[in-house]
């Protein structure tokens, strides 16, 4: 039930986050025991590199408290959507949190919305989803594989998200997404292969005054085959962007100095000026890593207008961000 | 429930609505009688009163002024592109020459015809049938002569009811100093790391959004909810732009308490009696005994009656004495003074972020936060985003782009 509100101690069968170091970081449960990979039940020990982790010894801890492990100390955090996207078991690739962040501003979300997502996949962005429409707004999330379906929903359940949330097995390329969901979509986002298969589906999903769309594709030629749909289905506002984000590590330099100026006067003096200058000088630096992601997947939006204005086909779609006034 | 939709559906008067003329848009106040300067036009916006938000509507001329339109409902559009008949288009521009001569019709020519009747769909056509070289220009070369143009005569406007997406946008688009520099996806990423449930209490210390970030975490605390945020502030009244044009309802607003910043710290320090006492009165009336209430009253009528300001920051200094859920920074000023101060009222196992357009401060800020033991997980990140242009065949990134802030994000451990 940990990611629901927010909690100060630990209960039994939470979700716990175990911040080591800034990349080393973990999501363990708060119970005795737990099935391995060859289906046993067995003692819950996370192995951590600074040893091990007795998980059931976590329940009554305080989150955000200081733990002692045999060869050093970790922290045990409450879980949120940003700690779940960096430590969740990958069932596919996911969604990170500057698409995430993006996703959820753009598709004008706030508590209350209505929201369709396809595919469920790992269940990142879900999670944002979620604390973005609870408590009065309901996530129905699409998956067309079976076991990821029934791993989500169990997933959601134990989070405490388990009453904003609908989770269902459905190719929704083929099949939509359903009559029960008729007009009662503020938003839809949609991961998948073939989108433009899926949108047609989604303008009967619009609430009658309308709402937002969002398509995430790895590939341009995905953007151009749905953004050609997403026009032919009346959608306006059609605008495609990506986001990359450079973390950075702050660190003092220490950077040797030339001194040039020895060379004008005599071998001797200049010794002796030498003994006096350390040629060394320290900077404050903010390093980018060697190597950052360059590409996730282009984020297309689009606007599905009310249904009064559904037939003035006009052309919004030339937004322009950037001082061009 | 049918009416009621209708209703909010409809533009009022006293209404915050946006104007969006193609990609460019500019918030108005609806009014009784009302004229909007968009760009160079003066628009009378009194036809609007009574339509409906997403409506589109067509600049008209009016017979006494040349500069001044008016507004008529429209059901449909005349798109330029669509209903011109192109009959030849050339191979390559080898043949093309640059010259003053290429366009037949002189600057005066298209001043008349704006003024007879404003419109893309008339002007251009007359551009075209003008044009020596426009039959001779590519495909893809006359459909962008024509979005181009289209784009400069188009006289069709759409109201929209303003929502964060929009607003931030928009004023970044004007002059991104409006925001402080926060721009789209800046705001997005600020907002999801501060974690905001809408059931916390949330604080946050803005020098000056045009109202965005207030406007942005009440957006997200929701209406009917039980969330709080405490906006302080530098000045002696806060920006509010975008909070008011998001014309949140009352219980919403009342929701989001603004304070002086100096004078809620103030407050906090050296008047603690009077924001203690009053949570006394407020929570514990059923329990009180009635002749300790007897005195208080006594001890009231000495006073003067407090002032508004008064009241919030003391309601401001009670939600803090309990402490807050999410803390937000978005300052122009140096922000290690500022986020040392406010990190005492944030709850342990809780996040925060602070936002500068500069990376110096941030540095500085990271180094403090390194030398304290109950911050981990420091991170400083900034952001790269591009539009595209996405159609058949010429797709490529926009040609302009902008540069955002610099987002740092942290934990506080409760120790």
């Amino acid at each position: 039930m940990s990611f629901e509100g927010y909690k100060d101690v630990i209960e039994e069968g939470d979700s716990v986050i175990l911040y080591l170091t800034i990349t080393q970081v973990y999501c363990v449960k708060a119970q005795p025991k737990i099935v391995n990979k060859k289906g046993n039940l067995v003692d819950n020990v996370f192995q951590t590199p600074f040893g091990a982790l007795k998980c059931f010894d976590l329940i009554g801890k305080y989150y955000g408290s200081k733990i002692s492990l045999s060869k050093g100390w970790g922290y045990v955090m409450q879980p949120n959507p940003e700690l779940w996207t960096i430590t969740l078991p990958h069932r596919t690739q996911i969604i990170y949190t500057p698409d995430i962040s993006m996703i959820v501003l753009q598709l004008e979300i706030s508590p209350g919305s209505v929201v369709i997502e396809s595919g469920t996949g790992s269940g990142s962005l879900s999670h944002a989803l979620i604390r973005a429409v609870k408590p009065h707004g309901h996530l129905h999330t699409f998956d067309f594989h079976e076991d990821r379906v029934k791993t989500a929903r169990d997933e959601f359940q134990e989070h405490g998200f388990g009453k904003y949330v609908t989770v269902k097995h459905h190719d929704v390329c083929v099949n939509g997404f359903g009559d029960d969901l008729d007009n009662k979509a503020d938003a839809v986002f949609l991961d998948l292969p073939h989108p433009w298969l899926a949108i047609p589906h989604t303008v009967k999903s619009f609430k009658d005054t309308g709402g937002r769309i969002c398509s995430f594709s790895p590939c341009i030629e995905q953007v151009q085959k749905s953004c050609l749909i997403l026009s032919k289905y009346g959608f306006q506002e059609i605008q495609t962007t990506e986001v990359l984000q450079t973390q950075y590590s702050v660190q003092q330099r220490t950077l040797p100095v030339l001194n040039l100026e020895c060379l004008k006067v005599s071998k001797e003096e200049a010794e002796l000026e030498k003994q006096i200058k350390r040629d060394v000088t320290k900077v404050m630096s903010a390093i980018p890593p060697a190597s950052v992601p360059g590409h996730t997947g282009y984020l297309t939006f689009a606007t599905m207008p009310p249904v009064w204005a559904r037939n003035v086909q006009l052309n919004l779609s030339d937004i322009d961000d950037c001082n061009n006034e | 429930m049918e009416n009621a939709n209708e209703d909010t559906n409809k533009i009022k008067v006293g209404d915050f609505v946006i104007v969006q003329r193609q990609g460019y848009t500019k918030l108005h106040k609806i009014k009784a009688q009302s004229n909007l300067i968009l760009g160079s036009f003066h628009i009378e916006m009194d036809n609007v009163i009574g339509e409906r938000y997403f409506d589109t509507f067509q600049m008209k001329n009016t017979s006494n002024s040349k500069k001044f339109y008016t507004l008529e409902k429209v059901n449909e559009v005349n798109s330029v592109v669509e209903s011109l008949n192109i009959e030849k288009s050339g191979t390559d521009n080898r043949h093309i020459q640059v010259n003053a001569e290429s366009q037949g019709l002189s600057k005066e020519d298209i001043d008349k015809l704006k003024d007879e009747q404003f419109g893309s769909s008339n002007i251009v056509e007359q551009l075209v049938n003008n044009s020596k070289t426009f039959n001779m220009k590519t495909e893809y070369s006359q459909e962008k002569y024509l979005k181009k143009k289209e784009k400069k005569y188009f006289e069709y406007i759409v109201i929209r009811r303003p929502t964060i997406r929009l607003l931030a946008q928009m004023f970044y688009r004007q002059d991104p100093t409006k925001t402080l520099g926060i721009r789209v996806d800046d705001l997005s990423q600020i907002l999801n790391h501060a974690n905001i449930h809408p059931e916390g209490n949330h604080l946050l210390y803005d020098s000056g959004t045009s109202g965005l970030l207030p406007a942005a975490i009440t957006n997200l605390i929701g209406s009917k909810t039980e969330g709080h945020l405490i906006h302080m502030h530098p000045g002696n009244e806060c920006q509010k732009n975008a909070f008011m044009a998001m014309q949140f309802p009352q219980e919403q607003v009342e929701r989001c308490t603004n304070v002086n910043l100096y004078s809620v710290l103030r407050c906090f320090y050296q008047n603690k009696d009077s924001y203690k006492k009053t949570q006394d009165t407020e929570i514990d009336n059923s329990c009180e005994e009635p002749a300790q209430k007897k005195i208080k009253v006594e001890d009231g009528e000495e006073q003067l009656p407090k002032k508004s300001w008064q009241i919030d920051n003391e309601r401001a200094c009670r939600i803090l004495s309990n402490r807050v859920d999410s803390l937000i920074i978005t300052s122009k000023e140096h922000p290690v003074n500022i986020t040392k101060e406010l990190l005492q009222f944030l709850n342990g196992n809780r996040q925060f972020v602070v936002f500068n357009i500069l990376k110096e401060p941030l540095m500085d800020l990271y180094n403090y936060l390194k030398s304290r033991e109950d911050i981990i997980s420091i991170r400083l990140c900034n952001n790269f985003m591009r539009n595209y242009q996405v159609l058949p065949e010429r797709t490529h990134p926009e040609v302009n782009m902008c540069s955002g802030g610099y987002i740092l994000t942290a934990y506080k451990l409760s120790c």
